[in-house]
Protein backbone atom coordinates (compact mmCIF):
# COMPACT_ATOMS: atom_id res chain seq x y z
CA UNK A 1 0.00 0.00 0.00
CA UNK A 2 2.83 2.40 -0.80
CA UNK A 3 1.62 5.89 -1.57
CA UNK A 4 2.45 7.23 -5.07
CA UNK A 5 3.62 10.59 -3.60
CA UNK A 6 5.79 9.17 -0.81
CA UNK A 7 6.92 11.74 1.74
CA UNK A 8 10.65 11.60 2.46
CA UNK A 9 11.20 12.49 6.13
CA UNK A 10 14.25 14.33 7.45
CA UNK A 11 16.49 13.09 10.25
CA UNK A 12 14.65 15.34 12.72
CA UNK A 13 11.27 13.85 11.74
CA UNK A 14 12.53 10.30 12.20
CA UNK A 15 14.19 11.19 15.53
CA UNK A 16 10.94 12.72 16.77
CA UNK A 17 8.94 9.68 15.60
CA UNK A 18 11.37 7.23 17.20
CA UNK A 19 11.36 9.20 20.46
CA UNK A 20 7.60 8.82 20.79
CA UNK A 21 7.78 5.21 19.56
CA UNK A 22 10.49 4.25 22.07
CA UNK A 23 8.68 5.84 25.02
CA UNK A 24 5.47 4.02 24.10
CA UNK A 25 7.25 0.70 23.58
CA UNK A 26 9.25 0.96 26.81
CA UNK A 27 6.23 2.09 28.83
CA UNK A 28 4.19 -0.83 27.49
CA UNK A 29 6.75 -3.25 28.93
CA UNK A 30 8.94 -4.26 25.99
CA UNK A 31 12.38 -5.73 26.59
CA UNK A 32 15.52 -3.94 25.37
CA UNK A 33 16.18 -6.53 22.68
CA UNK A 34 12.74 -5.93 21.15
CA UNK A 35 13.21 -2.16 21.35
CA UNK A 36 16.59 -2.43 19.64
CA UNK A 37 15.31 -4.60 16.81
CA UNK A 38 12.15 -2.55 16.19
CA UNK A 39 13.89 0.82 16.27
CA UNK A 40 16.76 -0.27 14.03
CA UNK A 41 14.18 -1.69 11.62
CA UNK A 42 12.25 1.59 11.49
CA UNK A 43 15.38 3.75 11.06
CA UNK A 44 16.69 1.51 8.26
CA UNK A 45 13.31 1.63 6.51
CA UNK A 46 13.92 5.40 6.21
CA UNK A 47 17.53 4.94 5.06
CA UNK A 48 18.98 5.95 8.44
CA UNK A 49 20.70 4.45 11.48
CA UNK A 50 19.56 4.79 15.07
CA UNK A 51 21.27 4.07 18.38
CA UNK A 52 19.79 4.51 21.82
CA UNK A 53 20.47 3.95 25.48
CA UNK A 54 17.91 3.62 28.22
CA UNK A 55 18.56 5.50 31.42
CA UNK A 56 16.39 5.03 34.52
CA UNK A 57 14.09 7.94 33.66
CA UNK A 58 15.05 8.92 30.10
CA UNK A 59 15.74 7.44 26.69
CA UNK A 60 18.74 8.88 24.88
CA UNK A 61 18.41 8.50 21.10
CA UNK A 62 20.65 9.38 18.17
CA UNK A 63 19.49 9.18 14.54
CA UNK A 64 21.73 9.83 11.53
CA UNK A 65 21.66 9.45 7.74
CA UNK A 66 25.40 9.73 7.11
CA UNK A 67 25.45 13.50 6.60
CA UNK A 68 23.18 14.75 9.36
CA UNK A 69 22.80 13.53 12.96
CA UNK A 70 20.13 14.39 15.54
CA UNK A 71 20.26 13.45 19.23
CA UNK A 72 17.23 13.65 21.47
CA UNK A 73 16.59 12.87 25.12
CA UNK A 74 13.04 11.94 25.96
CA UNK A 75 11.49 11.36 29.39
CA UNK A 76 9.98 7.94 30.13
CA UNK A 77 6.29 8.16 30.97
CA UNK A 78 4.51 5.91 33.46
CA UNK A 79 1.87 3.94 31.63
CA UNK A 80 0.15 0.60 32.16
CA UNK A 81 1.86 -2.46 30.70
CA UNK A 82 0.14 -3.39 27.46
CA UNK A 83 1.08 -6.37 25.33
CA UNK A 84 -1.57 -5.32 22.83
CA UNK A 85 0.39 -2.09 22.25
CA UNK A 86 3.69 -4.00 21.97
CA UNK A 87 2.11 -6.24 19.32
CA UNK A 88 0.77 -3.24 17.37
CA UNK A 89 4.05 -1.30 17.65
CA UNK A 90 6.05 -4.31 16.45
CA UNK A 91 3.63 -4.76 13.58
CA UNK A 92 4.03 -1.08 12.70
CA UNK A 93 7.83 -1.48 12.51
CA UNK A 94 7.42 -4.37 10.05
CA UNK A 95 4.81 -2.44 8.01
CA UNK A 96 7.35 0.37 7.64
CA UNK A 97 10.20 -2.01 6.83
CA UNK A 98 8.10 -3.78 4.19
CA UNK A 99 7.04 -0.39 2.68
CA UNK A 100 3.35 -0.95 3.46
CA UNK A 101 3.16 2.43 5.22
CA UNK A 102 4.88 5.66 4.25
CA UNK A 103 6.15 7.90 7.04
CA UNK A 104 3.02 10.06 7.29
CA UNK A 105 0.77 7.02 7.57
CA UNK A 106 3.09 5.58 10.23
CA UNK A 107 2.82 8.77 12.30
CA UNK A 108 -0.98 8.53 12.20
CA UNK A 109 -0.92 4.82 13.13
CA UNK A 110 1.45 5.53 16.03
CA UNK A 111 -0.94 8.15 17.44
CA UNK A 112 -3.80 5.67 17.11
CA UNK A 113 -1.83 2.93 18.91
CA UNK A 114 -1.29 5.36 21.79
CA UNK A 115 -5.03 5.46 22.42
CA UNK A 116 -5.56 1.67 22.35
CA UNK A 117 -7.98 0.89 25.22
CA UNK A 118 -6.96 -1.52 27.99
CA UNK A 119 -8.98 -4.29 29.62
CA UNK A 120 -12.28 -2.85 31.00
CA UNK A 121 -11.82 -2.09 34.77
CA UNK A 122 -14.65 -4.32 36.06
CA UNK A 123 -13.56 -7.28 33.99
CA UNK A 124 -9.99 -6.75 35.14
CA UNK A 125 -11.07 -6.58 38.79
CA UNK A 126 -12.96 -9.85 38.54
CA UNK A 127 -10.23 -11.66 36.60
CA UNK A 128 -7.44 -10.56 38.96
CA UNK A 129 -9.48 -11.59 42.03
CA UNK A 130 -10.14 -15.02 40.49
CA UNK A 131 -6.48 -15.34 39.50
CA UNK A 132 -5.24 -14.57 43.00
CA UNK A 133 -7.73 -17.02 44.53
CA UNK A 134 -6.40 -19.66 42.10
CA UNK A 135 -2.89 -18.71 43.09
CA UNK A 136 -3.85 -19.41 46.71
CA UNK A 137 -5.03 -22.89 45.69
CA UNK A 138 -1.77 -23.54 43.80
CA UNK A 139 0.16 -22.77 46.99
CA UNK A 140 -1.95 -25.27 48.93
CA UNK A 141 -4.70 -23.03 50.32
CA UNK A 142 -8.11 -24.57 51.13
CA UNK A 143 -11.50 -23.42 49.78
CA UNK A 144 -12.02 -20.95 52.64
CA UNK A 145 -8.57 -19.43 52.06
CA UNK A 146 -9.46 -19.06 48.37
CA UNK A 147 -12.70 -17.25 49.22
CA UNK A 148 -10.93 -14.94 51.67
CA UNK A 149 -8.19 -14.20 49.13
CA UNK A 150 -10.82 -13.46 46.47
CA UNK A 151 -12.48 -10.85 48.72
CA UNK A 152 -9.14 -9.40 49.89
CA UNK A 153 -7.89 -9.08 46.31
CA UNK A 154 -11.16 -7.61 45.12
CA UNK A 155 -11.04 -4.86 47.77
CA UNK A 156 -7.33 -4.17 47.36
CA UNK A 157 -7.41 -4.08 43.57
CA UNK A 158 -10.49 -1.84 43.58
CA UNK A 159 -8.59 0.63 45.76
CA UNK A 160 -5.62 0.33 43.41
CA UNK A 161 -7.78 1.22 40.42
CA UNK A 162 -9.27 4.24 42.23
CA UNK A 163 -5.88 5.52 43.44
CA UNK A 164 -4.25 4.99 40.04
CA UNK A 165 -7.08 6.94 38.36
CA UNK A 166 -6.39 9.78 40.79
CA UNK A 167 -2.66 9.67 39.95
CA UNK A 168 -1.61 8.83 43.52
CA UNK A 169 2.07 7.81 43.76
CA UNK A 170 2.41 4.10 42.84
CA UNK A 171 4.47 3.40 45.98
CA UNK A 172 1.81 4.78 48.29
CA UNK A 173 -0.77 2.85 46.28
CA UNK A 174 1.15 -0.40 46.83
CA UNK A 175 1.37 0.22 50.60
CA UNK A 176 -2.35 1.07 50.88
CA UNK A 177 -3.56 -1.86 48.77
CA UNK A 178 -1.41 -4.49 50.46
CA UNK A 179 -2.46 -3.15 53.87
CA UNK A 180 -6.16 -3.46 52.97
CA UNK A 181 -5.74 -6.93 51.46
CA UNK A 182 -3.69 -8.17 54.43
CA UNK A 183 -6.24 -6.88 56.95
CA UNK A 184 -9.10 -8.60 55.12
CA UNK A 185 -7.12 -11.82 54.62
CA UNK A 186 -6.29 -11.89 58.34
CA UNK A 187 -9.95 -12.76 58.99
CA UNK A 188 -9.14 -16.36 57.99
CA UNK A 189 -6.83 -16.66 61.00
CA UNK A 190 -8.73 -14.39 63.41
CA UNK A 191 -12.08 -16.18 63.03
CA UNK A 192 -10.52 -19.64 62.42
CA UNK A 193 -12.39 -19.93 59.13
CA UNK A 194 -10.08 -22.40 57.40
CA UNK A 195 -7.05 -24.62 57.96
CA UNK A 196 -4.53 -22.60 55.91
CA UNK A 197 -4.64 -18.99 57.19
CA UNK A 198 -0.91 -18.43 56.59
CA UNK A 199 -1.35 -19.14 52.88
CA UNK A 200 -4.38 -16.83 52.71
CA UNK A 201 -2.42 -13.88 54.14
CA UNK A 202 0.68 -14.65 52.08
CA UNK A 203 -1.14 -14.83 48.75
CA UNK A 204 -3.58 -11.97 49.38
CA UNK A 205 -1.00 -9.38 48.25
CA UNK A 206 0.60 -11.29 45.40
CA UNK A 207 -1.44 -9.46 42.75
CA UNK A 208 0.79 -6.45 43.55
CA UNK A 209 4.08 -8.28 42.83
CA UNK A 210 5.60 -6.60 39.76
CA UNK A 211 6.21 -9.88 37.92
CA UNK A 212 6.70 -8.44 34.45
CA UNK A 213 9.29 -5.79 35.45
CA UNK A 214 11.20 -8.54 37.29
CA UNK A 215 11.18 -10.86 34.26
CA UNK A 216 12.06 -7.97 31.90
CA UNK A 217 14.93 -7.05 34.18
CA UNK A 218 16.41 -10.57 33.95
CA UNK A 219 15.83 -10.55 30.19
CA UNK A 220 17.75 -7.27 29.82
CA UNK A 221 20.52 -8.67 31.99
CA UNK A 222 20.90 -11.68 29.68
CA UNK A 223 21.02 -9.24 26.75
CA UNK A 224 23.75 -7.20 28.56
CA UNK A 225 21.61 -4.07 28.98
CA UNK A 226 22.81 -3.86 32.57
CA UNK A 227 21.81 -0.26 33.26
CA UNK A 228 18.23 -0.73 32.09
CA UNK A 229 18.10 -4.08 33.86
CA UNK A 230 19.18 -2.44 37.11
CA UNK A 231 16.65 0.38 36.67
CA UNK A 232 13.78 -2.03 36.12
CA UNK A 233 14.96 -4.24 38.98
CA UNK A 234 15.10 -1.29 41.39
CA UNK A 235 11.58 -0.22 40.43
CA UNK A 236 10.33 -3.75 41.04
CA UNK A 237 12.23 -4.01 44.34
CA UNK A 238 10.80 -0.68 45.55
CA UNK A 239 7.24 -1.85 44.78
CA UNK A 240 7.94 -5.18 46.51
CA UNK A 241 9.24 -3.34 49.59
CA UNK A 242 6.14 -1.13 49.63
CA UNK A 243 3.80 -4.09 49.43
CA UNK A 244 5.78 -5.84 52.18
CA UNK A 245 5.43 -2.73 54.33
CA UNK A 246 1.65 -2.69 53.86
CA UNK A 247 1.46 -6.43 54.55
CA UNK A 248 3.52 -6.07 57.71
CA UNK A 249 1.44 -3.12 58.95
CA UNK A 250 -1.79 -5.03 58.27
CA UNK A 251 -0.57 -8.08 60.16
CA UNK A 252 0.65 -6.00 63.09
CA UNK A 253 -2.68 -4.20 63.28
CA UNK A 254 -4.53 -7.50 63.34
CA UNK A 255 -2.01 -8.86 65.87
CA UNK A 256 -1.08 -11.72 63.60
CA UNK A 257 2.30 -13.46 63.97
CA UNK A 258 4.44 -14.12 60.93
CA UNK A 259 5.05 -17.77 61.86
CA UNK B 1 -3.47 -37.90 42.06
CA UNK B 2 -5.22 -37.36 38.73
CA UNK B 3 -7.70 -34.96 40.36
CA UNK B 4 -4.85 -32.99 41.91
CA UNK B 5 -3.06 -32.89 38.58
CA UNK B 6 -6.16 -31.61 36.76
CA UNK B 7 -6.89 -29.11 39.53
CA UNK B 8 -3.34 -27.82 39.28
CA UNK B 9 -3.70 -27.31 35.52
CA UNK B 10 -7.11 -25.64 35.87
CA UNK B 11 -6.06 -23.17 38.57
CA UNK B 12 -2.82 -22.35 36.73
CA UNK B 13 -4.91 -21.54 33.65
CA UNK B 14 -7.26 -19.27 35.62
CA UNK B 15 -4.30 -17.53 37.28
CA UNK B 16 -2.65 -16.98 33.88
CA UNK B 17 -5.82 -15.48 32.40
CA UNK B 18 -6.28 -13.14 35.37
CA UNK B 19 -2.68 -11.99 35.53
CA UNK B 20 -2.43 -11.61 31.77
CA UNK B 21 -5.44 -9.27 31.92
CA UNK B 22 -3.31 -6.85 33.99
CA UNK B 23 -0.86 -6.58 31.08
CA UNK B 24 -3.61 -5.81 28.54
CA UNK B 25 -2.91 -8.49 25.93
CA UNK B 26 -4.75 -8.76 22.60
CA UNK B 27 -8.03 -10.66 23.17
CA UNK B 28 -7.02 -13.67 21.11
CA UNK B 29 -4.03 -14.25 23.41
CA UNK B 30 -6.03 -15.26 26.51
CA UNK B 31 -6.77 -18.80 25.42
CA UNK B 32 -3.16 -19.54 24.51
CA UNK B 33 -1.91 -18.02 27.79
CA UNK B 34 -4.25 -20.33 29.70
CA UNK B 35 -3.21 -23.45 27.76
CA UNK B 36 0.53 -22.73 27.96
CA UNK B 37 0.32 -21.96 31.69
CA UNK B 38 -1.68 -25.13 32.34
CA UNK B 39 0.84 -27.26 30.42
CA UNK B 40 3.83 -25.62 32.13
CA UNK B 41 2.45 -25.88 35.64
CA UNK B 42 1.31 -29.47 35.10
CA UNK B 43 4.77 -30.46 33.89
CA UNK B 44 6.30 -28.93 37.01
CA UNK B 45 3.72 -30.77 39.12
CA UNK B 46 4.60 -34.10 37.46
CA UNK B 47 8.35 -33.54 37.75
CA UNK B 48 8.08 -32.66 41.44
CA UNK B 49 5.36 -35.04 42.64
CA UNK B 50 5.95 -38.07 40.39
CA UNK B 51 9.63 -37.87 39.46
CA UNK B 52 10.69 -36.35 42.80
CA UNK B 53 12.63 -33.45 41.28
CA UNK B 54 13.63 -30.43 43.34
CA UNK B 55 11.55 -27.30 42.69
CA UNK B 56 14.44 -25.40 41.01
CA UNK B 57 15.24 -27.83 38.13
CA UNK B 58 11.52 -28.65 37.81
CA UNK B 59 10.73 -24.93 37.40
CA UNK B 60 13.57 -24.50 34.89
CA UNK B 61 12.33 -27.42 32.76
CA UNK B 62 8.70 -26.31 32.87
CA UNK B 63 9.74 -22.74 31.98
CA UNK B 64 11.81 -23.98 29.06
CA UNK B 65 8.74 -25.79 27.74
CA UNK B 66 6.64 -22.63 28.23
CA UNK B 67 9.27 -20.62 26.35
CA UNK B 68 9.35 -23.06 23.42
CA UNK B 69 5.54 -23.14 23.19
CA UNK B 70 5.31 -19.32 23.34
CA UNK B 71 7.90 -18.87 20.60
CA UNK B 72 6.28 -21.50 18.35
CA UNK B 73 2.75 -20.13 18.78
CA UNK B 74 3.67 -16.44 18.35
CA UNK B 75 4.15 -16.40 14.52
CA UNK B 76 0.89 -18.30 14.01
CA UNK B 77 -1.08 -15.65 15.90
CA UNK B 78 1.18 -12.68 14.96
CA UNK B 79 1.60 -11.71 18.60
CA UNK B 80 5.04 -11.30 20.29
CA UNK B 81 6.13 -14.33 22.31
CA UNK B 82 6.35 -12.28 25.55
CA UNK B 83 2.56 -11.92 25.52
CA UNK B 84 2.23 -15.67 26.14
CA UNK B 85 5.46 -16.15 27.99
CA UNK B 86 5.12 -13.79 30.94
CA UNK B 87 1.53 -14.49 32.06
CA UNK B 88 2.18 -18.23 31.70
CA UNK B 89 5.19 -17.94 34.00
CA UNK B 90 3.39 -15.94 36.70
CA UNK B 91 1.56 -18.94 38.28
CA UNK B 92 5.00 -20.43 39.01
CA UNK B 93 6.33 -17.30 40.76
CA UNK B 94 7.45 -18.43 44.25
CA UNK B 95 5.20 -16.04 46.15
CA UNK B 96 4.98 -18.10 49.31
CA UNK B 97 8.78 -18.40 49.52
CA UNK B 98 9.04 -14.63 49.12
CA UNK B 99 6.46 -14.14 51.86
CA UNK B 100 8.30 -16.50 54.21
CA UNK B 101 11.61 -14.79 53.45
CA UNK B 102 10.13 -11.44 54.37
CA UNK B 103 8.41 -12.88 57.45
CA UNK B 104 11.67 -14.43 58.67
CA UNK B 105 13.50 -11.13 58.15
CA UNK B 106 10.95 -9.29 60.28
CA UNK B 107 11.19 -11.96 62.98
CA UNK B 108 15.02 -11.64 62.94
CA UNK B 109 14.64 -7.98 63.78
CA UNK B 110 12.01 -8.54 66.46
CA UNK B 111 13.50 -11.50 68.30
CA UNK B 112 16.54 -10.46 70.31
CA UNK B 113 17.99 -13.74 71.63
CA UNK B 114 20.77 -15.41 69.69
CA UNK B 115 19.00 -18.76 69.33
CA UNK B 116 15.78 -17.37 67.92
CA UNK B 117 17.72 -14.93 65.71
CA UNK B 118 19.75 -17.81 64.24
CA UNK B 119 16.58 -19.85 63.70
CA UNK B 120 14.83 -17.05 61.82
CA UNK B 121 17.99 -16.13 59.95
CA UNK B 122 18.19 -19.73 58.78
CA UNK B 123 14.56 -19.51 57.58
CA UNK B 124 15.31 -16.17 55.91
CA UNK B 125 18.34 -17.54 54.04
CA UNK B 126 16.72 -20.84 53.10
CA UNK B 127 13.49 -19.34 51.76
CA UNK B 128 15.29 -16.40 50.16
CA UNK B 129 17.77 -18.60 48.30
CA UNK B 130 15.04 -20.97 47.14
CA UNK B 131 12.95 -18.03 45.95
CA UNK B 132 15.89 -16.43 44.10
CA UNK B 133 17.00 -19.62 42.35
CA UNK B 134 13.44 -20.52 41.32
CA UNK B 135 13.09 -17.06 39.77
CA UNK B 136 16.44 -17.30 38.03
CA UNK B 137 15.73 -20.80 36.72
CA UNK B 138 12.30 -19.73 35.49
CA UNK B 139 13.50 -16.65 33.65
CA UNK B 140 16.55 -18.27 32.09
CA UNK B 141 14.53 -21.33 31.06
CA UNK B 142 11.68 -19.30 29.60
CA UNK B 143 13.70 -16.67 27.74
CA UNK B 144 16.30 -19.06 26.32
CA UNK B 145 14.12 -20.13 23.35
CA UNK B 146 13.47 -16.45 22.55
CA UNK B 147 17.19 -15.71 22.34
CA UNK B 148 18.05 -18.96 20.55
CA UNK B 149 15.29 -18.57 17.96
CA UNK B 150 15.38 -14.82 17.24
CA UNK B 151 14.14 -15.21 13.66
CA UNK B 152 10.90 -16.74 14.87
CA UNK B 153 10.59 -14.63 18.02
CA UNK B 154 11.12 -11.21 16.49
CA UNK B 155 9.33 -11.71 13.17
CA UNK B 156 6.06 -12.89 14.68
CA UNK B 157 4.20 -9.65 13.95
CA UNK B 158 5.38 -9.41 10.33
CA UNK B 159 2.57 -9.55 7.79
CA UNK B 160 3.04 -12.28 5.20
CA UNK B 161 3.41 -11.17 1.56
CA UNK B 162 0.45 -11.99 -0.70
CA UNK B 163 2.59 -13.12 -3.63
Amino acid sequence: MTSSTTFKPGVKDVASFLSEYSVMLFGSGATCIRMEKNMHRIARSQGMEAEFSILPRHIHLTVGDGSDTVTSVVAIRDMPISFAKIALLSKLSWQMADCRYDFRQAVKVLAKIGSTPGTPPWRLLLLVSLANASFCRLFGGDAMAMAVVFVATFAGFLVKQVLTDRHVDFRLTAVACSFISAVIASSDALFSLGATPEIAVGTSVLYLVPGIPFINSFCDMIDRHYLCSFGRMMNAVVISCCLSLGLCAGMLLMNLGMF
Amino acid sequence: MLVEFLQDALFAAIAAIGFSAISNPPRRAYLFCAVIAAVGHSVRFLLMDCAGWHIVPASASASLLIGVLAVLISPKTRIPAETYLYPSLLPMIPGIYAYRTFGALVMCLYRGTEDSFLHYFYLFAQNGMTCFFILLAMVVGATLPMFLLPKISFQATRQKTNS
